[in-house]
């Protein structure tokens, strides 16, 4: 794997172009599956982003609203709205994430 | 000893000028932070020379550790984004491998007695700086968005098949959720590394608290010492998986920059 990024192809008489390379790694591996189950790892990785979506959301959604208050001078409404929008984009983000690993058995995005 | 007792867990991220320098009146003087981003980068540079310095069909140990990682976001890239993935592994990968070191180096101990210039400092735990590598992820994304998709990009902000009315309510949420991510991104690394070496440093003080209270209070203080053994073990599990988490959400997002005009 590291070598195709050798220039000089070492150990190799004549080194064959990347995309033929790329051609015959495709053909050993088969179909490129893209929607491999992922590791052990990635189910830790996993729940530390659970509530970090969910704070950045509200955090973004607030700030928004509470900017476009302080334009407009309409306290509190845009940030009222904001804060209902930053949450309601958490939880999308949230769905977003999850739903990505049952792709297979729901059709909901 | 009645030093180190006095420092506060806060003191490990102050920020100190070790060379002074002033660029057109803006302050960017060389400092304990920087210092430690320029030593991760020597010390992935150094390693990465002599990984591929002779590099042969039979891997040396440090070639093949340098293989395993590359194996390791080339296959994430690929199965993430797909085949058009391949032209940012680059990116990925440095990403990747430069939090990846800035999280290791933090665990890092002080030499003790050292001054404070170069005592050693978690990059990753400023969040300026984890924010500026989001960003970075970010503006990728949508330049990369809009290069590929045209306008179709904004589809990203309108899901397709719901009914008409829905999008007054769908569109901002779609939008704030997009403007969250950079956010998100850097919010996650910074505070695991912040909270982390918080732990680890009130951990230690009550050891020393502990000890110089003398008689049975002595024996007590086997308990925050096997925490804070813990606790460290935990923070390398966590260095590596924070680096690994904001590459595979690099990934993600790029590849919703790739398809964005699909749904």
């Amino acid at each position: 794997m590291a070598n195709d990024l050798d220039e000089d192809g070492a150990g190799r008489d004549k080194p064959p172009s990347l995309d033929e390379f790329s051609e015959r790694l495709d053909a050993m591996r088969g179909e490129p599956n893209e929607e491999k189950p992922p590791g052990a790892g990635a189910g830790l990785g996993q729940a530390m982003r659970l509530s970090t979506e969910l704070l950045a959301g509200l955090l973004v959604g607030g700030a928004l609203g509470y900017g476009l208050d302080r334009l407009l001078e309409t306290s509190p409404w845009f940030l009222l709205a904001g804060i209902g929008v930053g949450f309601a984009a958490g939880l999308r983000n949230l769905s977003r994430m999850l739903s990505r690993n049952n792709e297979g058995s729901s059709d909901r995005g | 000893m009645k030093e180190l007792y006095a420092a506060s867990p806060l003191d490990q991220f102050k920020i100190h000028p070790i060379v002074d320098l002033n660029f057109g009146g803006v302050d960017v003087s060389l400092t304990n932070s920087a210092l430690w981003m320029l030593i991760a980068i020597g010390a992935i540079i150094i390693f990465f020379f002599f990984a591929t310095r002779r590099a042969s069909m039979i891997p040396s140990r440090i070639q093949g550790a340098a293989e395993v990682m590359y194996e390791f976001i080339f296959d994430l890239v690929r199965d993430t984004v797909g085949a058009e993935g391949r032209k940012f592994f680059p990116y990925v990968f440095t990403l990747f491998i430069f939090i990846l070191v800035a999280n290791f180096f933090g665990m890092i101990p002080s030499i003790p007695g050292a001054p404070k210039e170069v005592h050693t400092f978690t990059t990753t735990s400023h969040l300026i700086v984890t924010f500026a590598l989001a960003m970075l992820t970010i503006t990728i994304v949508v330049i990369y968005g809009f290069w590929k998709n045209g306008l179709g990009f904004l589809r990203l902000f309108a899901p397709s098949g719901q009914p008409l009315p829905m999008y007054i309510i769908l569109i901002p949420v779609e939008v704030v959720s997009f403007l969250s991510r950079p956010l998100s991104l850097a919010i996650r690394l910074f505070a695991n590394m912040f909270a982390g070496h918080i732990i680890l440093k009130v951990f230690a003080g009550f050891i020393v608290s502990l000890f110089s209270a003398g008689g049975a209070f002595v024996l007590i203080g086997i308990f925050p010492f096997l925490g804070i053994l813990a606790v460290t073990l935990l923070e390398f599990l966590i260095a590596a998986l924070q680096a690994y988490v904001f590459a595979i959400l690099t990934c993600i997002y790029l590849s919703d920059a790739a398809h964005a005009a699909d749904h």
